[in-house]
């Protein structure tokens, strides 16, 4: 057939869903986390996968998650598992003074990143099984504690080198993940290369260590770090200027390794390329802080309506009375409920602004800006047996990475 | 009529365009697949077997049991998917039933959890009071001193905290001393070590490991020796039945439940806070109960009334400076059934028992911080 041989263009990945159905699946899902103690977040987590899934289309075809939340409530419950010696070690720590402590919890903080690689990996595995994409399934081969021991010795590298020695360990992370990743019976193939990073990453590095050292000096100097409080309040503003400049070059950094990374993942002869622009990531991260903003300012008023009807008397004389209003936190049910309220709708707005405005806006960007090219060579590709042997997500879910 | 639909197998990553046509084979009927351009049939799907998967805002997606996982069979388009359902009645039916079965799984997953914890509220501070029995006593020690160092650098910062007559060989601290061992009995694996200390808030605890702090703001509200041998026979009843450590271990049990619910095992410092708060009313009031016993029986003993620890904490109680109050009160609840209580525990003590402290022992003491008249006279009217 003369148009088969024909050389096809790239083919535009396409994102079909709104940030308007992500808040509807989000406040249900709220909604149902009270009556059911929480444990609605295993079905939150389910719908938004398929939310994303479903309406990131490749050539036509939507991908298909087929996981379920049964199967991430019994991963965590097994996590739970790795958790409670863990805890009980926090517990006696926190009973112990000065070295033992420190020494102690230094440990823990090293069996914790330890374990966070391995869930991550482990992570992926549970999602990329559960992807279909035309009726065939993504998987990970690889082995998640040779990852996390990866993982482990380049963080001491990093260490040792004070970060000089990152974009190889970025490299090689990267090549590890995707040379295990498959389609159906085809394996991906990873050609990026650390020298590719050297640019981007050292001009970050620079603006971090010259600006961020810069600005803490400045603000020490006008004494924002004294102790008992900064003397002066607008001490503080050149550390935070020189903050903002440096999360500006952290994104600029990491949009340049996301579009050079990902151009470099291969299937077979198919390849995706993807070019995330800085100024997309910035405007991101600044439309999710007014968002937030805007969230807390609105509950921080509800707050004081909510508690001036339950203590009016506190605020009833010329000045705020603190006895008084201290002896209604200690006696009134009323007031304890509204504190545990409050303190839930401030996590709730927190990762309800977090989902629509980094989550939705973050993958809609890279849907965006990803193309495809000879797609029509991934026809010939054909199922592999199946992974089950992965019960939910556990680790990950009670150690809380990964995002989606 | 026959619907046009997409169509994959699960075993190659190829959509074939088709077309859906229903054939009854006598009572059960099967879904026939056709290829739209060749019309040759490409297979059948039984229609018992077929479910409805997953699929986005107009888009209909079967899957049946009895084909590979990931085959689909994929309508678009709301007239079409109309008459797949029509021809496929089941499918709603099969919705509903796996929908009412996500509810069920729902609501004994939740009933489970809420009856775990209230099996772990209601068991967390029985198996605390077990538990505190096998911590090494050492280890109690080491971590009274922990949370003295911090406590006593805390409350510098804030209440001009400072040490009532650091000497302990001083007449007062050699009279709480003599008090203090006399009350502990040999019972005890810890060694008490008493400190009277100068906060402007009225209140006395015992910290793990035989530490008690009785506060100068207290100690004056004081008016005779029986209140003040009271309140410290009492805080001496929480270090013999080891209370501190026992509520340092409900409190971290708590914290972990409250860990699990919200669902992120690494923000514990949180949850343990909002845990320990939850469970701490319920768990001190049988902790004070125990306490006063103690210290009744200590007052059979020695010549004095427990009552007074009550005198006392009436006193404080009805100040009108409520605020300093409530930190008492927080960690000894007065209510009216343990005010009675004590009253009830105040018997006839024996005749020729030594009193706790002497005349002059008991200046030395009131006097130990400083002028005990630094308290406000406008209270000084509640006297007995
Ligand atoms: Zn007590």
């Amino acid at each position: 057939m003369v148009l088969e041989s024909e050389q096809e263009r790239p083919v535009q990945v396409v994102f079909t869903g709104t940030r308007r159905e992500m808040a509807g699946i989000l406040l249900r899902g709220y909604a149902l986390m009270l009556p059911t103690i929480g444990l609605y977040r295993f079905w939150v987590t389910s719908w938004k996968r398929r939310f994303y899934w479903s309406n990131t289309e490749i050539d036509g075809d939507p991908l298909d998650y087929t996981g379920h939340a049964m199967q991430l409530l019994i991963g965590f419950m097994l996590a739970l598992i790795v958790f409670v010696p863990i805890y009980a070690v926090f517990f006696y720590l926190s009973t112990q003074s000065g070295e033992v402590a420190v020494t102690g919890y230094g440990i823990v903080a090293v069996v914790l990143w330890f374990l966070t690689g391995y869930a991550g990996y482990r992570a992926r595995d549970f999602r990329l099984s559960r992807t279909l994409w035309r009726g065939i399934r993504f998987d990970q081969a690889g082995n998640a504690f040779g990852y996390a021991f990866r993982r482990f010795g380049w963080t001491i590298l990093m260490l040792l080198t004070l970060g000089i020695v990152y974009p190889w360990m970025s490299s090689n992370l990267w090549r590890y993940r995707w040379n295990n990743t498959w389609y159906g019976d085809r394996q991906f193939n990873f050609t990026g290369r650390a020298r590719a990073l050297l640019g981007p990453y050292y001009l970050a590095y620079g603006v971090v260590v010259v600006v961020g050292s810069v600005g803490v000096l400045t603000s020490a100097g006008m004494g924002a770090f004294t102790p008992g409080g900064p003397s002066d309040p607008l001490s503080v503003i050149p550390g935070l200027v020189a903050a903002l400049i440096c999360g500006a070059f952290v994104l600029i950094y990491q949009s340049r390794e996301m579009t050079r990374f990902w151009s470099q993942v291969h299937l077979g002869t198919a390849n995706l390329a993807v070019t995330i622009r800085a100024r997309s990531l910035i405007g991101q991260y600044l439309l999710f802080g007014l968002a937030l903003f805007v969230a807390y300012v609105v509950l921080a008023i509800g707050g004081v309506v909510v508690l001036f009807t339950l203590a009016n008397d506190a605020f009833a004389g010329e000045q705020f009375d603190m006895a008084l209003f201290m002896s209604h936190l200690q006696g009134s049910a009323g007031v304890l409920i509204a504190v545990v309220v409050g303190y839930l709708l401030i996590l709730a707005a927190f990762s309800f602004m977090h989902e629509l405005f980094i989550g939705v806006g973050f993958w809609k960007l890279v849907a965006r800006n990803a193309t495809i090219g000879d797609v029509a060579s991934l026809r010939s590709v054909r199922a592999r047996g199946e992974d089950k042997t992965l019960a939910g997500e556990g680790l990950a879910d009670a150690l809380n990475v990964g995002a989606y | 009529m026959s619907v046009p639909a997409r169509y994959q197998d699960g075993l190659v990553a190829q959509v074939i365009d088709v077309s859906l046509d229903y054939e009854s084979v006598g009572s059960a009927g099967n879904l026939l697949l056709r290829d739209r351009e060749t019309n040759a049939i490409l297979t059948r799907w039984a229609a018992a077997d077929i479910h409805p998967a997953y699929g986005r805002k107009g888009e209909l997606r079967l899957s049946s049991i009895t084909q590979n996982s990931g085959a689909r069979i994929i309508v678009t388009g709301p007239a079409e998917i109309g008459q797949v359902r029509a021809m496929l009645p089941d499918l709603t039916t099969k919705q509903a039933m796996e929908f009412s079965k996500q509810v069920r799984i729902g609501v004994i997953a939740t009933v489970a959890l809420a009856t775990v914890i209230l099996a772990y509220l209601y068991g967390v501070p029985l198996l605390a009071a077990r538990v505190v029995n096998y911590v090494p006593p050492d280890w109690e020690r080491t971590m009274g001193d922990t949370v003295a160092t911090q406590m006593e650098a805390s409350l510098k910062e804030t209440d001009n905290f400072a040490i009532c007559d650091p000497d302990p060989n001083s007449v007062a601290n050699a009279a709480i001393a003599r008090f203090g061992a006399a009350a502990l009995g040999t019972g005890s694996p810890f060694t008490l070590d008493i400190k009277v200390v100068r906060t402007d808030v009225a209140n006395a605890f015992a910290l793990p490991g035989g530490k008690v702090y009785f506060f100068s703001a207290l100690l004056d509200r004081a008016e005779s020796p029986d209140e003040f041998a009271g309140v410290l026979a009492h805080e001496i009843g929480h270090v013999v039945h080891r209370h501190a450590m026992e509520g340092l271990i409900s409190s971290a049990g708590t914290g972990a439940l409250v860990g699990f619910i919200l669902g992120d095992m690494t923000g514990i410092s949180i949850a343990a806070g909002l845990g320990s708060t939850m469970i701490d009313t319920h768990f001190s009031r049988e902790a004070e109960s125990q306490a006063d016993a103690y210290a009744a029986e200590v007052a059979s003993r020695m010549d004095f009334q427990p009552a007074g620890l009550a005198d006392l904490l009436n006193r404080v109680a009805e100040d009108d400076d409520f605020s300093k109050a409530l930190a008492l009160f927080s960690t000894h609840p007065l209510t009216e059934d343990r005010r009675v209580h004590l009253q009830a525990l105040t018997h006839e003590t024996p005749a020729g028992l030594e009193p706790p402290f002497t005349a002059a022992e008991w200046t030395a003491i009131k006097t130990m911080c400083g002028s005990p008249l630094k308290a406000p006279p406008s209270k000084t009217k509640l006297g007995n």
